[in-house]
């Protein structure tokens, strides 16, 4: 059970930190420009971000106490899933073709705007968006 | 993969899809939207649970079925219902019955 919920995670940390090691010994012994070693790793950590939002929608958990409360889940996991997914390609995109100066805010920026969207959108549909008379939680 | 596309490319199962992206709907709900028989829908249904598409919670005699769509899957869904791939088969096919012709020249 724990192998099968955490064995992807574990084994994309270890690729990943194996990239990076491999980018930093790449970086020291002059083979790339460190710049190269940056873009790749923040490249990485896009795609990393765009993996994982991408099942986002896929985890469908347990009954909730009514239909309304479920429709409500199903909606705020699939905006979340839709914009951490862009979020982590455009992020990858910034940091692989944009200049440095910029792919560093831009690609912040960008991220932070799809994790306030989602966040945003799930508050909004578990408090603002039920209807006033329908005791039906989450 | 090939499951995916296999449960895609049917337009009845891709309608069922789109009607589950507004809510989730018991059985009987979604086989109200659609001229076919119980029997065929639930192989539908079977299809897409097999493709792992939707979820499927049994409560009592009432089955509702949940979306169950990866971003990269739903993607693929609009792109099916821009496009329309394998929309030259019938609206409601019968899949148990269009497996058994088996494929055609």
């Amino acid at each position: 059970m724990i192998v099968k919920r955490f064995g992807g995670a574990i084994a994309l940390a270890v690729t990943f930190l194996a990239a990076v090691a491999a980018l930093r010994y790449a970086s020291v012994h002059g083979f790339i420009g460190e710049d190269v070693a940056t873009r790749v790793v923040q490249v990485i950590v896009g795609l990393g971000l765009a993996a994982y939002a991408n099942v986002m929608p896929k985890n469908v958990r347990g009954p909730r106490r009514s239909a309304e409360a479920e429709t409500r889940a199903q909606a705020a996991q699939r905006v979340g899933g839709w914009s951490m997914t862009l979020a982590g390609l455009a992020h990858a995109g910034l940091w692989a073709f944009a200049p440095l100066p910029f792919a560093s805010p831009a690609s912040m920026a960008v991220v932070a705007s799809a994790l306030v969207l989602t966040l945003g959108y799930a508050v909004w549909c578990f408090t603002l968006r039920r209807r006033p008379g329908r005791p039906d939680g989450a | 993969m090939n499951r995916v596309f296999k449960a895609l490319a049917d337009p009845t199962r891709r309608k069922v899809l789109e009607l589950l992206r507004v809510r989730p709907m018991t059985a009987g709900e979604l086989c109200e939207h659609f001229p076919v028989s119980k029997p065929t829908m639930s192989a539908h249904f079977n299809v897409l649970r097999e493709a792992d598409l939707v979820d499927a919670r049994k409560q009592g005699t009432t089955i509702t079925y949940r979306i169950k769509l990866s971003v990269l899957e739903d993607a693929l869904l609009g792109f099916a219902q821009t496009f329309g791939f394998g929309s030259d088969a019938q609206p409601a096919t019968d899949p148990a019955s269009a497996a058994s012709k088996g494929p055609t020249p």
